[in-house]
């Protein structure tokens, strides 16, 4: 799919090469002459291509449970947080499962805490119940997949992890927090936010974030991030690079103890 | 006792798996440190027949391993570590299990080499990267150095302008191996300088990097330059680390291989793909190699069985 406007306000969508099927973003469906995108609530502008909305309509055909976006946004909308919105009311219309539910960052202050929300963007995953599965900031560009990912399998209930993981994760005694810091344009991070997720969904006690980092630049300055994937489990181990299911595994272990 | 197992999914692994899946064999497939090999990192793969209008590498690679799995193939997460004889079969070890195997396929590709510097692998991660595209946002208006003289460095080099304040393309040797088109392209660029033939000898820094020490290989002089990132391109090498007591390799590592076969100097055992492959390197040559293997393990079970 061709980016086609300048007036991207997502700079790192832009940089999503011209194609990457269902994987690819454009926040800009707008040509070059037009007048900047408004960016009230009631015209944000599309976020996916129909082709892609085609493909991403297919891919969620075999939910089974429904699945709640539980969305933070907030009055004065900020771009990305308008364009997170928009994202996640597209995704949301295209399953008759996928439904979304939006609150104000500022003023909602019961979900914000009920859901341990301190930045926005901000989206949870809920199906039966909310296992912990956090997108802050636009999951983007190589990072949609992982959004499909996160909807898939809590729809059907079933992480999807090995049998042995489940069991190990069983083991777990105090709360384990993954933030998983990505870049759109990062092949190598949805495998790396994609487990983290599977073992929120294992553990009533994980919570897993996947953290666009650009559009959190207080977080790359305390962890010091210049390489990505790069994983925070607990504040106490901390890793760059995508790692097989039973290392990332050990490191959560590792963290919890 | 599997029939038998599969060492990586890249292209390679993944049609061996497709094949050897097909013909009831149950393949035992593990999947390495990268799972879908080099090509996930691949944005477009214009060259593979099928698809004409090109595919992400990411894509083409779920599509390759969506397959195995509809004719039964299994996955399992683990490196192979060790290989030994036992009888006519092989034992292997990953870090939490044991296999026993009739026959092995190698399909364990290539991957990207490291600098040669002693600090390296303290910056990996720290201003020391092997993906632009990953990492390339987080150096922002700063000088940063793109090592290696092919495709992937030049590419690399033109992708960081966009972020960077300049883009210094620090190369060995005195030619290039990227095609001139792009060569051309980053001649013009004005924000990309050039240092060659020059290798870097030492990265300065205590937490984050502040420059390197770069060397004349030619002359043997030294010089300091200012940089908060270095952008590593300088091409793969096979992953062969746990096979070289099995089977024979060449100087470079590349599982030598019977003209017109895949079989190794051990029986019962195969390579395919870049992992044996120092010429061709392509997708499409590894699937057609992993075919070839899957054949050739599948032509010795039979024979072994008679
Ligand atoms: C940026 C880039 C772009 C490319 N673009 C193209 C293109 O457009 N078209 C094209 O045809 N080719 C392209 N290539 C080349 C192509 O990716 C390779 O030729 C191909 O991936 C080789 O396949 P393979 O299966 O042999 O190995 P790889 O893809 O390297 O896969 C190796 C597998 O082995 C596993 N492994 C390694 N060690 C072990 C171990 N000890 N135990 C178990 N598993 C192990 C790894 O986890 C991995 O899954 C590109 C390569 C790169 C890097």
């Amino acid at each position: 799919m061709k980016i086609k406007g300048l007036y991207c306000h997502h700079v790192h969508l832009l940089l999503v090469p011209a194609t990457l099927g269902i994987l690819s973003l454009s926040g800009c469906e707008k040509k070059a002459n037009d007048e900047p995108p408004s960016r009230n609530k009631e015209k944000a502008m599309s976020m996916m291509k129909n082709s892609i909305k085609q493909e991403v309509k297919k891919d969620l055909s075999q939910l089974s449970d429904p699945v709640k976006l539980i969305v933070f946004t907030q009055d004065m909308e900020c771009e990305l947080c308008a364009d997170n919105r928009t994202l996640m009311e597209e995704v949301a219309a295209l399953s008759e499962k996928v439904s979304t539910e939006i609150y104000d960052f500022a003023t909602d202050k019961d979900p914000v805490q009920r859901y341990g929300i301190g930045k926005i963007p901000a989206v949870g995953i809920q199906g039966k119940k909310d296992y912990g599965i956090r997108f802050y900031g636009v999951p983007g560009g190589y990072e949609f997949s992982s959004l499909l990912h996160a909807i898939k399998i809590v729809s059907k209930n079933e992480s999807g992890l090995s049998s042995a993981a489940k069991e190990e994760l069983k083991g777990l005694t105090k709360p384990v927090h993954i933030q998983v810091f990505v870049t759109p344009t990062c092949p190598y991070c949805p495998a790396a936010v994609q487990i983290a997720h599977k073992a929120a969904m294992e553990s009533e006690l994980i919570t897993a974030d996947m953290i666009e980092i650009q559009e959190f630049p207080q977080l790359a300055v305390k962890y010091n991030v210049m390489g990505v994937p790069q994983t925070v489990i607990n504040e106490s181990v901390r890793f760059t690079g995508a790692l097989p299911e039973n290392k990332f595994l050990q490191k959560i272990l590792e963290a919890a103890k | 006792m599997e029939q038998v197992v599969i060492a990586g999914t890249g292209p390679a692994g993944l049609t061996a798996a497709i094949y050897a899946a097909r013909a009831r064999l149950d393949p035992q497939v593990i999947e390495g440190i990268t799972p879908g090999g080099q090509l996930i990192v691949s944005h477009e793969v214009e060259n593979m027949p099928g698809f004409p209008e090109g595919i992400s590498g990411l894509d083409l690679i779920k599509l390759f391993k969506r397959q195995a799995k509809r004719f039964g193939a299994r996955f399992q997460s683990g490196i192979i570590r060790t290989v030994s004889k036992r009888d006519t079969a092989y034992v292997l070890t990953t870090d939490e299990t044991t296999l026993e195997t009739r026959t092995l396929i190698i399909a364990t590709g290539a991957q990207a080499r490291r600098l040669d510097v002693p600090s390296e692998p303290k910056f990996y991660g720290q201003g020391v990267s092997g993906c632009a595209t990953c990492d390339g946002p987080f150096f922002r208006d700063r000088d940063v150095l793109v090592v290696g003289g092919g495709n992937t460095a030049i590419g690399d080099a033109l992708f960081l302008t966009r972020f960077a304040r300049t883009v210094t393309i620090v190369h060995r040797r005195d030619y290039l191996r990227a095609a001139p088109i792009e060569i051309e392209k980053a001649r013009r660029h004005p924000k990309i300088r050039w240092m060659i033939p020059w290798i870097v000898a030492e990265i300065a820094g205590d937490k984050s990097i502040t420059g390197a020490v770069l060397k004349n290989p030619d002359t043997g002089e030294t010089r300091k330059v200012d940089c908060g990132g270095i952008f590593v391109a300088i091409g793969h090498d096979p992953q062969t680390e746990a096979f070289r007591d099995l089977v024979v390799c060449d100087e470079h590592g590349f599982i030598q291989v019977e003209s017109g076969s895949t079989q190794t100097s051990a029986p019962g055992v195969f390579a395919c793909g870049d992992v044996c492959d120092p010429v061709y390197k392509q997708a499409v040559v590894a699937a057609g190699l992993g075919c070839m293997a899957a054949l050739d393990a599948q032509r010795y079970l039979e024979q072994q069985d008679t």
